[in-house]
C-alpha cells in the first residue's frame, strides 16, 4: 500500500459512532470506498437517487430531513447521518433532505453499508436504532386504543411463504421481488423455519456457497414464536431476549404473519396505554403491586429504543397517574364513597409530568370544607392506603412527607389558598423550596373544579407580583451550570472521588425552575415544563429564541442522562444522576457544553428580567 | 511598615474576606438555610442595609461638610435620617405589599399609566445618577491618597474598579458580606474618632466628648468647651459661628423636608428591603438600621469638630502664628501630592495660615477630613490603613447597587418597555451592560469635575424626587380617591416648579442666588420641599374634577393599605 | 468570447508541437471538453510539496493526486508519490513533514512524472496556487524535454480571489490562503501539511466554490481554465 491514505478523512470516521467501534482496516477501507461531495445552501434540496441508494455522511454542514408533507423528522448535523432509512427499510425514499448550511458529506455506497452491517453488530444496532427513532418522530401510527396493544392488532395479514424444498435461489427472487427482509418458511401448512436476508448473507454468500442450497438447508429451524393474542409487550420482550428481529405469528401451529423489530418501534406507543388497561382492570393491592413491576421494564424499553426523554416522562407519569386513580377507586369501594367533594393534588414531577424511574411521591389533598373528625378519618384512611399502597408499588415516600397523608397536607380550598398567599408574600427560603414543589400541580383524582380554583387564585396572585418572583429566580439561581471560567465542565467531587457532572441538579432541575419563574409571573396554568415554554412562546411573554434552546437543552440533558442510566443498569451499577464527561465523546461533550451554557445564558436572562441584576 | 503597604495588606485582607463570605454563602443552598431554620436574623439583616445605605458620601464627605460648615451641614444629617425613617417605615410595607420591586413599578400600575412610568424612571435614573458622581469623588479621593496619585487619577483607578465589581457581581447583594462591610465601616469610623475623644476631651464616646471640656497638655480639664473654643477660633479666622446657622430656620426646614421626601424615593434602598422575605422582619431589620446608623450619624458632628480643631491648630500653630511650610506635619505633606491640599504662599513668610480672609494661604478639600483625622492625631499606621479599606467599602457597595438601578432602568424600564419592546433578552442585557459602562463613565466625569456642580445637581436630584415621586406615592398608598390624572397632573406641576427655581437661581442667574431673592426665603436647595406642596395641592384638584378611578384600583389600594393583610393574617 | 477563442488556439498549436504523447492527450483532453459543464469533466487535484519556493533551485519532494469525477472527488482513486531528490530536504521538513530517509525508496523524477501525465492523459489539473505547481513541472519538462511546455489548470486561489475583489476593495494575501479559503465555504480545517491531504483540500475547495458560482453543471471549463 502506498501511502495514498488521506488522514484527515480517516482520522474524522474513526472517531465518528458507530464506525469507531469498527476494526482499524474496516475503517480505512471505508475512507477508500468514500466519495466526497459538497452541498450548497442555494441548492435548498439533496437530490437524493433512490435508485442508488447510499449512506450520507456530514462531514461539515446542516440538513434537515422532512417528508414530503414539510414535517420535520430529523436535524442533522456534523458527524450525523441520513440516507439509512431506505436501505433499512428497502423502502423507496420519499423523504425530502432540506440543507441548511453550506456542507461537506462523504457518500457510503449501499453495498458498502450492508456489508458493514452485516459485520458489525454493534453498527447495525446503532443504524436499527437511529431509524426507530425517525419513525418515532414521524409521529405516525399511533394507536390510541388499548385493544390495539395485541399482536393481532399490529401484524398484517399477507404472509408470504416458501416451502423447505424451494431453492434459495428462487427465495431470494421472492424477496426481492416482494421487497421483503424476511420468508415464513412452511410445511404442508405448518411452520418449519425462517429465512431471513441476514441468513442469506451470514450463510450463503459470506461462505462463497452458491443459489442451488435448498431452504432447509439454511433457514433457521424451530424460531421463536408467537401467538396473535399475546401482548406487544411480549413480543418485544423475546425479541430482545434473543437478539432477533423477526417473529412468525403462530394460531395453532399455522403460521399467520411475521412481525418484524420495525413493526413493534411503530406501535410502541400504544405500550403504555397497556399497561394502563392493565392497572385499570386490576381488582386488589397485590395484583396492582405485581403490575407496576411491569414499569422499570418498560423504562428500560423506552430508553433502549431510544424514545423522547420528554415523552418518556409522560408516559410513565400517565401510569403513575391511573395507578393512583385506580388505588383510590378500590379503596373507595370498601370505604364507600367520601363524604364531601375533594381532589387527590400530585406535585414535583409528578405534576410536571416527567416523572423517571424511582420518582418518590409528592402529594395532598383538597377538601371542599372543614371536616368533621368523622370526615378527618375517611380521608386518613383513603390516604394512608393509596400512600402506602404507591410506596410498594416502587413510588418511595417523600422524605419531606409532602403526601396526602400527612394531616399538614389535607386542607380545604379556602386553606390552600391562603397557604399559598402565604408563600408568595413571604417568599422565604422555605417557602421557596416548596416553591418549586407544589407549585407544579396538577388535580389527578376527583372533583378537578377544586383544583382549577385553588389554581387560578394561585397564579392571580404570583402574576406580576415582582417580589416574589425576584425571590423565586433568586432561589433558581441558588445553583448555576456546571461550566468553570473557560467553558470547561466543573466537577462534582466527594472527597478523592470524583463522582462527575449531576446532570438531574445541576441540569433538568435549573431549566425546571427557570421556566417555573417565568410562567408563574405570565400566570400560565401548564406545569410541564416544554408545555410552560410553548405557552410562553405562544403569550410571548418569553424570547422566542431562548425558549428553543431551553427545550432542546431540557431533553438533550435528560436524554443523556436516561441513556446514562440504563448503560449503568445494563453495567450492573449503581443508578445516579452523574455523568463523568471523560467517558463522552467529544461531539456529546461539545453538545453538552452548548447545553449547559444555553442553561447558564437562561440564568442571566431570568437575574436580568427579575432580579434587576446582572 | 509604612502606612502605603500597610494598606494594601488592610484593604486586600477585607476585600478577601468579602469574596470569601460571598463564595461561602453562594456555595450553600436554600435547603441549608431551611434546615438552619431559615432566614437571616434581623439584627444581621439592619447591618447590610446600614452598609448599603452608608455611602461614600456619608462615610466620607458628610464629616467633611460639617466640619468646615458647622451647624449648617446638620441639615444633610437630619435629611438623609429623616428620609430614612419615613422610608423604611412608612413607605417600605405597602410598596412590599402591592408586590413591586421598583417605585416607577409602582406608579405605572397604581396609576395604570404608562407616562407616570416613564416620569417615575426619569427621576428614579436622575437621583441615582447624581447619587453615584458623588460616590465617585469619593472613591477617587481614597485611591488618590493611598495610591499617592491625583486625584483625578484616582477617579479613574477608581471607575474601573467599580465598574467591574457592578458589572462582575459575585458580591454585590449577599447579606453577610455586607455584614462584613459594616463591620469594617463602623469599625473604621469609629477608631479614629473614640482615640481624638480621648485625646482632647478625656471621654470614650466621641458623642459625650463632643459637648465635654478640652483637655489641657498636661491632661487635666481645660474648663474649655470643644464647641466654644471652636466658636472662638472660626470668628478669630473670619468664618462664621461654627454653633450658630447663618440659614433661616425656614430655609433650614425646607432644605431638611427636600432631603428627607427626596431620600424617600431613593431606589437602591428600597430593592434592600424587598429581599427580606416577610414584612415583619422587614420593619425589624429597619430598626436595628437605624441604630447603626445612627451610630455613625452620631459620632459626625464629633468627628467633625475634632478633626476641625485639629486641622486649625497643626496649620496655624498653638498660638495662630502660622507653621513653616517646611515643618508641616506629614499629613500635609501627603494630601498636597494628591493636589486636594494647596499652599500659596501669599506674604512669602514661610509658613502656612488658614483663615477665611484674604490672609489666608491653604485651600483644603473638605473630602479629606475624615480620610485625613487618623494622621492628623498621628495615630498608628494600621487606623489609617483601616480607614482606606473602610472608605472603599462604603464607596463600593453603594456605588454598585446604584450602577445597577441605572442600568436595568435604563435596559428595562426605558428601553424595552418604551422605546424598543422588540429587543431580545440578549440585547437587553448588552444594553444593561452598556448603560452602566456609560453611567459609571459620566459619573466619573462629574468626579474629576466637581463641587459646585455636584452640590447643585444633588440639590436638582432630591428637590425633583420630592416634588415628583414622593407625592405620587404617599397618595398612592394611603388615598384611593387619586386617580391617574391627578398622579400626572401633580407630578408635572410639582416637577415644572422645582426644576424652573433651581435652573433660574443656579444656571440662568446665579447673582441673584441670594435669600432677599428667594421665595418665601426658601433657598433652591429646599424649594423640593414647596414644589412637594405644589403637587399635592394641584394632583387634589385636578383629581377632583376628572374621572374617578377605576374600582379595581380601588379595591386594590384598599387591600394594600392595611399592611396586615390576608397574607400577613395567617402568617402565625 | 475572444478568451474562449485564444484558449482553443493555444491548445490547437500544442497538441501539434507536444512531443510526450501523454501530454498530447491531455492537451487534446482539454481542447474537446472546453465546453462542457465542469460535471462531466474528469478532474484531479493536484498538490506538490518541494524543498522551497524557487522553481529554478529547489526540487519537488512529493505529489498527491485525488481524482474528481461526476462531481465527486474519489478517495479510492487517490494517489502520493515520493521523489528522489539530490542533497538533503534541509528545512522543509519542518514544513511537509517528508524526511530524507522517507525518500530512501522514492521514484525518480522522471518516473513521476511520466506517471503524473499518464494521470493527467483524460483530466484537467485542479490546484491552489497553481502556478507555483506548474512551474516546478514545468522547470523538470525543460530539463527532460529540452522544451518549455505551456500548463493549464483550474486555480482554486484565484477563483476566490475574483470573488473576493468584487466584495472587498483590497484583499489580504493570508485571506487567499487554502485554509482561510476553505474557512470562508464552512470547510473543515485539515492540519497536516501533506501533498495528499492539500490535495483532497483543494478539490473539496474546487466543488464548495463551484456550488457558490451557480452550481457544478453550470459552469464550463472554459471560464475557469487558465494557462500558466
Amino acid at each position: 500500500m502506498d501511502n495514498s491514505e488521506l488522514q484527515p478523512i480517516f482520522d474524522f470516521m474513526r472517531r465518528l459512532a458507530p464506525f469507531d467501534s469498527l476494526h482499524e482496516q474496516t475503517i480505512k477501507k471505508c475512507c477508500q470506498e468514500l466519495t466526497i461531495s459538497y452541498y450548497s445552501k442555494q441548492q435548498k434540496l439533496v437530490n437524493v437517487d433512490s435508485d442508488e441508494p447510499q449512506l450520507y455522511i456530514v462531514r461539515s454542514g446542516a440538513f434537515e430531513v422532512t417528508t414530503q408533507q414539510g414535517e420535520l423528522i430529523d436535524r442533522v448535523a456534523e458527524g450525523e447521518y441520513f440516507g439509512f432509512s431506505g436501505m433499512l427499510s428497502g423502502e423507496k425514499v420519499v423523504n425530502q433532505v432540506h440543507i441548511l448550511e453550506d456542507a461537506l458529506v462523504y457518500h457510503l455506497s449501499a453495498k458498502m453499508f450492508d456489508q458493514l452491517r452485516a459485520n458489525s453488530h454493534s453498527f447495525d444496532r446503532f443504524f436499527n436504532q437511529a431509524f426507530a427513532k425517525r419513525l418515532r418522530n414521524q409521529g405516525s401510527l399511533q394507536h390510541s386504543h388499548i385493544s390495539t396493544a395485541r399482536i393481532t392488532h399490529i401484524m398484517s395479514r399477507d404472509l408470504t411463504t416458501i416451502t423447505a424444498d424451494a431453492t434459495i435461489h428462487e427465495a431470494a427472487q421472492l424477496m426481492s421481488k416482494k421487497r421483503l427482509s424476511s420468508l415464513v418458511v412452511v410445511n404442508q401448512d405448518k411452520l418449519c423455519g425462517i429465512l431471513t436476508d441476514r441468513d442469506l448473507r451470514n450463510r450463503v454468500l459470506a461462505k462463497g456457497l452458491g443459489g442451488d442450497l435448498l431452504v432447509e438447508q439454511i433457514m433457521t429451524k424451530e424460531p421463536t414464536v408467537i401467538e396473535p393474542n399475546a401482548l406487544i409487550f411480549e413480543a418485544m420482550l423475546k425479541m430482545s431476549e434473543n437478539n432477533i428481529h423477526h417473529l412468525p405469528v403462530v394460531d395453532q401451529e399455522r403460521p399467520i404473519a411475521i412481525i418484524t423489530s420495525t413493526d413493534l418501534i411503530r406501535s410502541q406507543s400504544s405500550q403504555p396505554l397497556l399497561l394502563i388497561g392493565q392497572i385499570e382492570r386490576q381488582n386488589s393491592l397485590e395484583a396492582l403491586i405485581q403490575v407496576s413491576q411491569k414499569i422499570p421494564d418498560l423504562l428500560h424499553n423506552l430508553i433502549s429504543s431510544d424514545a423522547k426523554a420528554i415523552e418518556i416522562g409522560r408516559i410513565l407519569t400517565s401510569v403513575t397517574d391511573s395507578l393512583t386513580r385506580r388505588l383510590i377507586v378500590l379503596k373507595q369501594k370498601q370505604l364507600g364513597p367520601a363524604p364531601m367533594a375533594f381532589c387527590w393534588l400530585a406535585f414535583g414531577s409528578q405534576g410536571r409530568q416527567d416523572q423517571m424511574a424511582g420518582s418518590d411521591q409528592d402529594s395532598a389533598l383538597i377538601l371542599e370544607k372543614t371536616p368533621s373528625e368523622q370526615d378527618k378519618c375517611y380521608f386518613k384512611q383513603l390516604s394512608e392506603f393509596v400512600c402506602s399502597a404507591l410506596n410498594e408499588c416502587g413510588f418511595p415516600f417523600c422524605p419531606g412527607n409532602i403526601m396526602a397523608q400527612n394531616p399538614q397536607w389535607q386542607l380545604t380550598l379556602q386553606q390552600w389558598q391562603q397557604q399559598f398567599s402565604k408563600w408568595v408574600n413571604t417568599p422565604q427560603p422555605s417557602a421557596l423550596l416548596n416553591a418549586t414543589i407544589f407549585f407544579d400541580m396538577r388535580g389527578i383524582y376527583g372533583d378537578l373544579s377544586l383544583f382549577t380554583t385553588l389554581q387560578t387564585t394561585v397564579l392571580n396572585k404570583t402574576k406580576g407580583n415582582d417580589i416574589f418572583l425576584a425571590a423565586l429566580s433568586q432561589n433558581a439561581l441558588q445553583s448555576t451550570a456546571p461550566l468553570g471560567f473557560f467553558r470547561s465542565f466543573v466537577i462534582e467531587r466527594d472527597g478523592s472521588e470524583v463522582k462527575g457532572i449531576d446532570l438531574k441538579h445541576k441540569g433538568n432541575a435549573l431549566i425546571n425552575d427557570i421556566v417555573r419563574t417565568y410562567a408563574l409571573a405570565a400566570g400560565i396554568e401548564e406545569v410541564n415544563t416544554s408545555k410552560r415554554l410553548e405557552s410562553l412562546i405562544e403569550k410571548s411573554k418569553i424570547d422566542k429564541e431562548v425558549a428553543m434552546n431551553l427545550l432542546d437543552a431540557w431533553e438533550f440533558i435528560a436524554h443523556k442522562r436516561l441513556t446514562n442510566q440504563g448503560q449503568q443498569f445494563n453495567n450492573t451499577q449503581p443508578v445516579s444522576n452523574y455523568i463523568l464527561p471523560d467517558s463522552l465523546s467529544s461531539l456529546v461533550r461539545h453538545q453538552l457544553k452548548d447545553a449547559f451554557k444555553v442553561i447558564h445564558e437562561a440564568q442571566g436572562t431570568i437575574r436580568l428580567k427579575f432580579l434587576r441584576q446582572f | 511598615m509604612d502606612v502605603q503597604t500597610l494598606t494594601y495588606i488592610v484593604v486586600g485582607v477585607t476585600f478577601a474576606m468579602y469574596i470569601g463570605i460571598a463564595i461561602k454563602t453562594r456555595a450553600g443552598s436554600t435547603k441549608e438555610f431551611y434546615v438552619a431554620g431559615g432566614g437571616v436574623p434581623p439584627i444581621l439583616n439592619g447591618m447590610a442595609t446600614a452598609a448599603d445605605w452608608m455611602s461614600a458620601a456619608s462615610f466620607i464627605s458628610l464629616a467633611g461638610i460639617v466640619s468646615f460648615v458647622g451647624y449648617d451641614g446638620s441639615v444633610y444629617i437630619m435629611g438623609w435620617t429623616g428620609g430614612y425613617v419615613l422610608l423604611a417605615l412608612l413607605m417600605v410595607p405597602y410598596l412590599r405589599k402591592f408586590g413591586k420591586f421598583t417605585v416607577p413599578d409602582f406608579i405605572g400600575d397604581r396609576y395604570y399609566s404608562q407616562s407616570a412610568r416613564t416620569v417615575a424612571v426619569v427621576c428614579a435614573i436622575f437621583i441615582s445618577f447624581t447619587y453615584i458622581a458623588g460616590q465617585m469623588r469619593g472613591v477617587g479621593v481614597v485611591f488618590s491618597r493611598f495610591l499617592e496619585v491625583e486625584v483625578d487619577t484616582g477617579v479613574y483607578i477608581g471607575m474601573c474598579v467599580v465598574f467591574f465589581y457592578a458589572v462582575l457581581g459575585g458580591m454585590k447583594g449577599i447579606t453577610y458580606t455586607q455584614v462584613a462591610q459594616y463591620c469594617v465601616m463602623i469599625f473604621a469610623f469609629m477608631v479614629p474618632a473614640v482615640f481624638l475623644s480621648i485625646m482632647m476631651t478625656g471621654h470614650i464616646f466621641p458623642q459625650l466628648g463632643f459637648g465635654a471640656e478640652l483637655l489641657d497638655a498636661t491632661g487635666n480639664s481645660s474648663g474649655v468647651y470643644l464647641m466654644d473654643k471652636l466658636d472662638g477660633l472660626s470668628t478669630d479666622l473670619g468664618f462664621s459661628l461654627y454653633t450658630q446657622g447663618s440659614k433661616d430656620m425656614i430655609d433650614v426646614l425646607f432644605i431638611t423636608g427636600a432631603l428627607m421626601f427626596g431620600t424617600a424615593g431613593l431606589p437602591h434602598v428600597i430593592v434592600r428591603f424587598f429581599t427580606v422575605p416577610r414584612v415583619k422582619d422587614a420593619r425589624s431589620s429597619a430598626g436595628w438600621t437605624l441604630l447603626f446608623i445612627a451610630i455613625m450619624y452620631t459620632t459626625i458632628p464629633a468627628l467633625a469638630s475634632f478633626s476641625r480643631v485639629n486641622m486649625i491648630q497643626s496649620i496655624n500653630g498653638p498660638e495662630s502664628q502660622g507653621v513653616p511650610h517646611a515643618e508641616a506635619p506629614m499629613w500635609i505633606e501627603n494630601w498636597e501630592k494628591t493636589g486636594l491640599i494647596k499652599w500659596e504662599d501669599k506674604n512669602n513668610d514661610g509658613r502656612m495660615f488658614y483663615s477665611n480672609t484674604e490672609t489666608n494661604e491653604m485651600n483644603v478639600d473638605r473630602d479629606i477630613i475624615v480620610l485625613a483625622t487618623p494622621e492628623m492625631a498621628n495615630l498608628p499606621a494600621w487606623v489609617i490603613a483601616l480607614m482606606a479599606a473602610g472608605g472603599l467599602a462604603a464607596a463600593l457597595s453603594t456605588s454598585a447597587g446604584l450602577l445597577l438601578v441605572i442600568s436595568t432602568s435604563v435596559s428595562h424600564d426605558l428601553l424595552k418597555k418604551n422605546l424598543m419592546p422588540n429587543i431580545s433578552d440578549k440585547k437587553e442585557l448588552m444594553y444593561a451592560r452598556m448603560a452602566s459602562g456609560a453611567g459609571i463613565i459620566m459619573a466619573g466625569y462629574f468626579g474629576i469635575n466637581p463641587p459646585g456642580f455636584v452640590a447643585a445637581v444633588v440639590a436638582i436630584a432630591f428637590g425633583l424626587a420630592a416634588s415628583s415621586l414622593f407625592p405620587a406615592i404617599t397618595m398612592g398608598i394611603f388615598s384611593t380617591k387619586m386617580n391617574k390624572e391627578g398622579a400626572i397632573a401633580g407630578m408635572l406641576a410639582g416637577l415644572s416648579f422645582t426644576t424652573a427655581y433651581i435652573v433660574y437661581f443656579k444656571f440662568v442667574n446665579p447673582a441673584a442666588n441670594m435669600s432677599e431673592n428667594w421665595l418665601f426665603g426658601v433657598s433652591p436647595e429646599g424649594i423640593g420641599m414647596l414644589g412637594m406642596v405644589i403637587n399635592f395641592a394641584v394632583a387634589i384638584i385636578v383629581c377632583k374634577m376628572t374621572a374617578p378611578t377605576p374600582q379595581a384600583v380601588v379595591d386594590m389600594v384598599e387591600s394594600i393599605r392595611f399592611p396586615k393583610g390576608a397574607g400577613e393574617a395567617h402568617d402565625h | 468570447m475572444f478568451q474562449r477563442w485564444w484558449l482553443q488556439y493555444q491548445l490547437k498549436r500544442l497538441v501539434k508541437n507536444s512531443k510526450l504523447n501523454a501530454l498530447q492527450d491531455h492537451y487534446q483532453y482539454l481542447l474537446s471538453q472546453l465546453d462542457s459543464p465542469i460535471s462531466d469533466i474528469k478532474l484531479l487535484a493536484l498538490d506538490i510539496e518541494m524543498t522551497g519556493l524557487d522553481s529554478k533551485k529547489d526540487q519537488m519532494v512529493s505529489i498527491g493526486v485525488i481524482p474528481i469525477i461526476n462531481a465527486k472527488i474519489q478517495p479510492k482513486l487517490a494517489q502520493y508519490k515520493l521523489i528522489k531528490i539530490q542533497g538533503t530536504v534541509g528545512q522543509s521538513a519542518v514544513i511537509h513533514g517528508v524526511l530524507d530517509r522517507h525518500l530512501t525508496n522514492a521514484l525518480p523524477l522522471q518516473e513521476v512524472l511520466q506517471w503524473l501525465f499518464e494521470q493527467c492523459k483524460d483530466k484537467v489539473i485542479v490546484a491552489h496556487y497553481a502556478s507555483l505547481d506548474l512551474q516546478f513541472l514545468q522547470q523538470s519538462l525543460v530539463g527532460a524535454e529540452k522544451q518549455s511546455f505551456a500548463l493549464f489548470a483550474i486555480d482554486t486561489l484565484l477563483i476566490d480571489k475574483k470573488r473576493e475583489l468584487r466584495k472587498h476593495q483590497s484583499l489580504n494575501t493570508s485571506s487567499l490562503r487554502l485554509n482561510a479559503c476553505r474557512e470562508r465555504y464552512n470547510l473543515p480545517i485539515y492540519n497536516a501539511h501533506n501533498a495528499l491531504t492539500d490535495a483532497l483540500a483543494c478539490a473539496e475547495l474546487l466543488l464548495a466554490q463551484l456550488s457558490k458560482m451557480g452550481g457544478i453543471d453550470k459552469v464550463t471549463l472554459q471560464q475557469l481554465l487558465n494557462k500558466h
